[in-house]
């Protein structure tokens, strides 16, 4: 006995309606409470640098489990093997999925010429 | 730092580095090869790679809101290609879209019965998700939800729960690494009309309909939530309780307290299906008889400490009963406020959790109560970190052969009406307050 079935639905990549959308934690439906991501910076970033030699770098932790041991480990590499690099670790303050603090990221422009930001996952 | 600049090569989009994982719970050790190692994504050193976006001109690359499989998806075939049943159900699982058990295929005629079980229109949209691998929101109807239905094995009648369940617009997976687990509670007559399980072995697998409804909500997030292993499923162990989610009505006529979606603010005639989800779940091996209930609550709720105050307690009749009449629980509430007050947990215990630390700390250095005076405190001080009774979901569950309870960690997450899908009105069907009778005899019957 031969079926035929509906295909449509079954794989959005093969097209049921779509529209553009911004990400929430979940799969789908409203983040769960406290989790909300906030909408994507529209913000350009500032010009690379030539080098990093005698540079200031922030490496930013967001929060995420395990994200600040990473940034310490990354701090002890860059003053084993380019010691002109000053590192600053910094662990972002606020609920890692929510707050955007400013303060720290002007502190970063002023002081520092270039952030890493992670760890996330 | 060097000015902004759009438009300059130098000054494109976020890049991002990729390193192995996890890099949570890993020794310093580890983090270092990670460092050295290569990026899995691209195979260059992750140090390298760091250096090289700091200090080379970027690719300027397509904004993450953009949409590139929208734009360029053509009109999708309708149907399937006729084929064997043998060849279907290995075709539906080799794409994905099964959870991994046989499913009832989803022919136009088994769709077009399973829309009988609604009055809402097939095009009308139910609920939205968002593809992770396109980043669109993706809209879903009627009909899209029916073919689900079809697939988990459905009767029409179930389907105004089903559709509800869709409505709430919660995954029943999370792309989480670690383990989410989801819960479905279903109060109202509904429960009676499609012959749940409220009683004995409410959460054992012999029920069709607790057992086709919850695994109704995992085909949805599998298939309309495109959720696919090492793209959106990131589970390290996963978790076996999404066949179902713990999908069960209220025990409401064995119960002495209200049901769960009159708490929420809904009418006790209505259908009403409410999601929870969590990480942790605990059933009681035995009854309380040495120590009282909320004694064990103390020593049980305290292996997992509470996000936001959430805990759901799934007891037996029986017990909720001994609340009442033995122990002065006149209701539910004044049970989740014993709790809030007594439930308690060292302080150093609560912070060195590590998602306690990862997202309740920050609100302790912003100052939010009760969490700043609970930092201040020594590892040894005892809070009660169950602080607000709402959060506390206390449900009846079960067949009164035991005083047994089942004790998670999950939060609530919402209900939805199931009465907005019926095929007909409940105060329609029952105007006369015949509901549920068979109709009346017929000349046919009596041939």
């Amino acid at each position: 006995m031969a079926y035929e079935i509906r295909l449509q639905v079954m794989s959005p990549e093969v097209g049921v309606e779509k529209s553009p959308g911004r990400p929430p934690p979940g799969m789908g439906g409203p983040p769960p409470p406290g989790m909300g991501a906030p909408a994507p910076s529209s913000s350009s970033f500032t010009k690379r640098l030539d080098t990093l030699e005698n540079k200031t770098l922030y490496l930013v932790d967001i929060g995420f489990g395990g994200g600040y041991n990473f940034m310490v480990q990354l701090q002890k590499w860059f003053t084993k093997h380019m010691p002109s690099v000053t590192t600053v670790v910094k662990r972002k303050p606020g609920n890692v999925f929510m707050d955007d603090n400013h303060e720290l990221w002007e502190e970063a422009k002023e002081k520092g010429h270039a952030v890493v930001l992670g760890v996330a996952g | 730092m060097e000015f902004s600049a759009k438009n300059d090569p130098r000054a494109a989009s976020l890049p991002f580095v990729y390193t192995p994982y996890p890099a949570i719970g890993m020794s310093p050790q580890v983090l270092d090869n990670y460092i050295v190692g290569n990026d899995p994504e691209t195979g260059t050193p992750i140090i390298d790679e760091i250096i090289g976006l700091l200090t080379k001109p970027v690719p300027t690359k397509k904004s993450p809101t953009q949409s590139p499989v929208a734009a360029e998806a053509g009109l999708p075939p309708e149907l399937l290609e006729p084929d064997t049943e043998d060849n279907l159900q290995r075709l539906f699982y080799e794409r994905g879209w099964t959870d991994g058990l046989p499913i009832v295929l989803p022919t136009e005629e088994r769709v077009k019965a399973m829309l009988a079980g609604t009055n809402a229109a097939p095009d009308e949209v139910v609920s939205e998700s968002f593809q992770f691998a396109t980043r669109e929101m993706v809209k879903y109807t009627v009909e899209h939800v029916a073919v689900i239905a079809v697939m988990a094995g459905a009767r029409p009648e179930y389907f105004p729960v089903i559709l509800a369940i869709a409505a709430s617009r919660q995954p029943a997976l999370m792309p989480s690494t670690t383990a989410f687990e989801s819960m479905l509670l279903v109060n109202g007559p509904i429960r009676n009309e499609i012959g749940m399980n409220c009683g004995i072995g409410a959460y054992t697998a012999v029920n069709m309909a607790n057992s086709v409804l919850g695994r109704a909500w995992t085909l949805m997030s599998i298939c309309h939530g495109f959720a696919r292993p090492k793209q959106t499923l990131w589970s390290s162990q996963g978790n076996n309780h999404t066949y179902n989610n713990m999908c069960a009505g209220e025990n409401e006529e064995r119960s002495v307290w209200e049901p769960f979606h009159v708490s929420k603010g809904f009418k006790a005639e209505e259908s009403v299906v409410s999601t929870f989800m969590g990480w942790s779940f605990l059933s009681s091996t035995g009854a309380a008889s040495n120590r009282s209930f909320g004694e064990e609550l103390n020593i049980q709720l305290a292996v997992m400490p509470p996000l936001g105050s959430a805990a759901t307690i799934i007891m037996d009749p029986l017990v909720a009963r001994n609340l009442k009449e033995n122990e002065g629980f006149t209701t539910k509430q004044d049970f989740a406020r014993w709790m809030s007050e007594n439930i308690k947990m060292p302080a150093g215990q609560y912070w060195k959790t590590d998602y306690i630390d990862m997202l309740v700390a920050s609100e302790a250095y912003k100052g939010v109560e009760p969490y700043a005076s609970w930092k201040k405190l020594p590892d040894d001080a005892l809070i009660a970190p169950y602080n607000n009774p709402d959060n506390i979901n206390l449900i009846v569950v079960g067949g009164e052969t035991s005083p047994l309870w089942k004790v998670a960690d999950y939060r609530y997450g919402g209900s939805a009406s199931v009465d907005r899908w019926r095929a007909l009105s409940s105060d329609d069907e029952c105007a006369d307050g015949s509901c549920g009778l068979p109709d009346d005899v017929t000349d046919a019957d009596n041939d």
